[in-house]
């Protein structure tokens, strides 16, 4: 079982490597939009109009991405006071129930983004042309990865594997 | 009822270690539920909450100051706070107080300031034989201060969290100086505390080689003008100015001081998309829970209430800012800007009060509450950079406490603080 | 409210004492008056539901009840819309009215229960018209190079670039900093958006082009329209109806304030400016965004009425 779980996780940290890249290449392009944004308006005297709606799109798919990565690596801020005092068998329910509350919106995020998606894939966006659905997809992905990221999560714990929490050492692999 | 299972299902979720975002968003998917209303509005929610143009400059600011960290330009700054003032009374704890106010010139993230100036200082306080609890008391006040020197994308939350109207020009003018007040407040209690323990002082390196240093810091420094330069000179927008700071840091680390590999520059790219996409995700689940509120109309009441304890704006703003440290020592401040404001904002409006100032006193606040327990993000930012438990620092931080709070009551009651250089400069 | 059986909650993106916002807010006087109390409004101003985008679908979905919405957001949505946001394409706000009022007011609102959304009236969004900082614009070479922030949309790119200026889309909550500090020379708006948003302390020369005289629509959700018996939504119907005259009185009032305190403000105004020439250069817009038959028709049929 345990070494199951252990081939899963590699496998899920190629997943993990990978949002996390296309991510961090969505902040670069962000960058470089706005900065030529800025030199068209000022040098050029010709305002690029697609670069505003652009570099939103982006964000929307860098912070869902980066968030669902979050989970995998315990990066989100949570309020570990109660926990703190409470014995470790307690605790380890605690967090699978929050592993649990994470994979139920996250649900909500793939199945609630599909209708959005559909309702707005008629739409165009201004000055960009895709359909407005698209804005959805990341939405869509963000959660898919999301209850990939936390159902091992609860794997791992069940067979005594480590998980990260905010505020601990990232430790991940063993 | 319905705000029972909004509060009931956030605190509970809350309790158990759930991650922030996550609680604000199922609190919200709850209630909509016992509405009997669709829960896609939830989502819809989310997406809109973090579709915002002006949201931006929240990772781009992170972006610069993870890069400013790894190229270097972080350690020159201390260097040279510490030809300035390590020779005052507390010395290197001075120089930690003076380093957060460059630092906070080009960064407005409390939690980058805290580990940044608290990762170079902390070892070297520690060395030359201060408390560990002193320097970390110091690392995680002072950096309340990068929050209120512009940029401070705080303030831009807080723009945007009061529907966009307010100046963010105005509003970073206008931390100019209820920043500096709170750096000499601060110093004033790192004094007092080192005289009682009696810590050494640095000697002055002298007139030479502070120059040597400042020069060697120039580039950093350089940022501060080009940022309110630019802006000021109509060359990009408050929120544009976030992206040239990290086009500008990408160029000095990389060809001025030629101090970020690829590697570092990949590690400081995946280091901010990890922060910002944190800390997006809980202003996007707040808009949610936001959106709530606004529905069962929370702030309306709390309108009515609060027109009920008192006409006096004193009193109210005594109120405010009560409440607002009380919720800061549990949440975190991102959502609680964008919780807060739509109910607060109308309330100190009706007393009175100019919303920009408003945006100073709410960010102080909220400032402070990110050094108290139970949530504390950059407590915990500086208690993990010292490696010392947070019940060991809570004990001796009081007289900072006291410092800010004092700083807090200053520019709540003299309005003039935060509207004298905005009015100067518009 | 605490005796209603029903409170219709309505969406406002304006501020508390908008002419919209009271026009929804008299509507919902009638609506209780006439219905012995069962049927009551309660307004969200100052979009504290959400933008017009946002709202929309909430109310198609049936969350939130009633929606006073600009037309720009539903052009997307209901093609047909799209005639009322062409450049130019209304002479006059009289001229607005009468299209509005008429046969074709009603078959675009009629389209609406297309879409999850019954369309109860029009409301007025005055005339936008263009200012600036630089200089006076006297006729359509004065545009050339200035650069103007627009709203996110094709046709207002597409509008700027063709009579010669740098269309700049931003958002409206940065406008006002970016004039001042020289990032963009100018907007457009009308009277009370420019007088509200301070815009005119920044903007010295406000030239009345009128360029789009958009009607703006109070919309329900179509969920809650149904569960109305057909008395009940015939009295939502007619005091929607009646409360346009009302909201056109107080847009007048509200626009003439504004003009006052702006004039007052110094601002120059250049008001006899001879259009021919600006909409003459809007042919290739209409050619780009006029596509379909249908629009093709409702053009020609709009520009036939006096
Ligand atoms: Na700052
Ligand atoms: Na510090």
């Amino acid at each position: 079982m345990k070494d199951k779980i252990r081939t899963l996780s590699s496998a899920i940290r190629v997943l993990t490597t990978v949002a996390l890249w296309l991510s961090a290449t969505g902040l670069v392009l962000m960058t470089a939009f706005i900065a030529w944004q800025v030199y068209g308006r000022f040098v050029l005297n010709d305002t690029p109009t697609w670069t505003e709606t652009s570099s939103v799109l982006l964000m929307g798919w860098f912070i869902l991405l980066g968030a669902a990565v979050g989970i995998r690596e315990g990066n989100h801020l949570s309020f570990d006071v109660l926990l703190f005092v409470l014995p470790d068998r307690v605790k380890r329910v605690f967090y699978t129930v929050s592993d649990i509350v994470v994979i139920a919106f996250a649900l909500g995020m793939v199945v609630y983004g599909i209708q959005l998606a559909s309702n707005a894939w008629s739409t165009t966006i201004p000055n960009l042309g895709f359909s407005g659905g698209i804005v959805f997809l990341a939405l869509i992905c963000g959660g898919i990865l999301m209850v990939l990221f936390s159902v091992e999560r609860i794997l791992r714990r069940m067979v005594g594997l480590p998980t990260a929490r905010f505020g601990e050492d990232p430790v991940e692999e063993d | 009822m319905e705000l029972f299972v909004l509060f009931g299902t956030f605190a509970v979720l809350l309790l158990i270690g759930t991650p922030v975002a996550f609680c604000l968003g199922v609190s919200s998917f709850a209630t909509i539920a016992y509405l009997g209303l669709p829960p896609v509005v939830v989502f819809q929610r989310l997406n809109s909450g973090i579709s915002v143009f002006a949201l931006m400059a929240i990772p781009f600011f992170i972006y610069a100051g993870e890069l400013m960290v790894r190229g270097d330009i972080a350690r020159r700054l201390v260097a040279l706070a510490g030809s300035v003032v390590g020779h005052l009374r507390g010395g290197l704890g001075q120089v930690n107080i003076a380093a957060s106010v460059l630092f906070g010139g080009i960064s407005g993230s409390a939690a980058a300031d805290a580990s940044a100036i608290g990762g170079l200082m902390i070892p070297q306080m520690e060395e030359r034989g201060y408390g560990k609890d002193y320097a970390v008391n110091i690392t995680v006040v002072s950096s309340i201060i990068a929050l209120m020197l512009p940029p401070s994308h705080n303030l831009i939350i807080y723009s945007i969290s009061a529907g966009g109207k307010i100046s963010i020009a105005d509003l970073f003018t206008a931390g100019i100086l209820p920043g500096l007040i709170l750096a000499m407040s601060l110093m004033v209690a790192a004094w007092l505390v080192a005289k009682k323990r009696g810590y050494a002082t640095e000697p002055f390196p002298g007139g030479r080689a502070m120059l040597a240093l400042l020069i060697n810091a120039t580039p950093g420094l350089i940022l501060v003008a080009i940022i309110f330069g630019g802006v000021r000179s109509g060359i990009f927008t408050a929120s544009e100015s976030s992206c040239i700071a990290v086009v500008y840091a990408i160029g000095v680390t990389i060809v001025v001081y030629r101090s970020l590999s690829w590697s570092d520059f990949v590690a400081a790219t995946m280091g901010a998309v990890r922060t910002a996409s944190m800390v997006l995700l809980v202003i996007g689940s707040a808009a949610a829970f936001g959106w709530l509120l606004a529905y069962l109309r929370v702030p309306a009441t709390l309108v009515e209430m609060m027109k009920g304890v008192s006409e006096n704006p004193i009193i109210i703003l005594l109120l405010l800012n009560v409440l607002l440290l009380f919720l800061g020592t549990f949440m975190d401040m991102s959502p609680l800007i964008v919780i807060t404001t739509p109910i607060f904002l109308p309330v100190a409006m009706a007393y009175g009060v100019d919303p920009v100032h408003f945006g100073i006193i709410l960010i102080l606040n909220l400032g402070i509450g990110l050094c108290t327990p139970p949530v504390g993000a950059v407590l915990f930012v500086g208690c993990a950079v010292g490696r010392i438990g947070v019940g060991e620092v809570f004990r001796t931080i009081w007289p900072f406490y006291g410092a800010a709070v004092a700083t807090l009551m200053l520019v709540t009651y003299i309005p003039a603080l935060s509207l004298w250089l905005p009015a100067l400069f518009r | 409210a605490a005796a209603c059986e029903t409170t219709f909650r309505s969406s406002d993106t304006h501020p508390e004492g908008y002419p919209t916002v009271t026009a929804v807010e008299y509507m919902g006087e009638l609506l209780e008056e006439r219905s012995d109390g069962r049927l009551c409004i309660e307004v969200f101003h100052s979009a504290q539901l959400g933008e017009e985008k946002d709202t929309i679908e909430q109310t198609q979905l049936g969350v939130i009840d009633m929606n006073r919405v600009s037309l720009g957001p539903f052009n997307n949505i209901i093609e047909e819309t799209k005639v009322f946001s062409l450049p130019y394409i209304f002479r006059s706000t009289d001229h607005m009215h009468n299209v509005v009022d008429g046969e074709i007011g009603d078959a675009i609102l009629a389209e609406f229960e297309n879409h999850g959304l019954v369309g109860l009236a029009y409301y007025d969004g005055g005339s936008r018209s263009f200012y600036n900082s630089q200089k006076p614009i006297t006729s359509k070479d004065d545009i050339e190079g200035l650069k103007f922030r627009v709203m996110q949309s094709d046709v207002f790119v597409d509008m700027v670039d063709a009579l010669g200026g740098n269309a700049t889309p931003m958002p409206y909550g940065e406008v006002y900093s970016s004039i001042q500090t020289g990032v963009i020379d100018g907007a457009e708006n009308n009277w009370p958006s420019f007088e509200s948003s301070g815009h005119y302390e920044v903007a010295g020369y406000y030239t009345l082009d009128q360029h789009l005289i958009v009607p703006e629509v109070l919309v329900m959700s179509k969920a809650a329209y149904d569960k109305l018996s057909a008395e009940d939504q015939a009295l939502v119907r007619q005091a929607a109806k009646d409360s346009v005259p009302v909201m056109r009185e107080q847009w007048e009032a509200r626009e003439a304030a504004s003009e006052e305190k702006v004039r007052a403000a110094g601002v120059e105004i250049v008001e006899d400016i001879d259009k021919t020439p600006f909409i003459e250069a809007m042919v290739p817009v209409y050619e780009k965004h006029v596509t379909s038959e249908k629009l093709k028709s409702l053009v020609e049929q709009i520009q036939a009425v006096d």
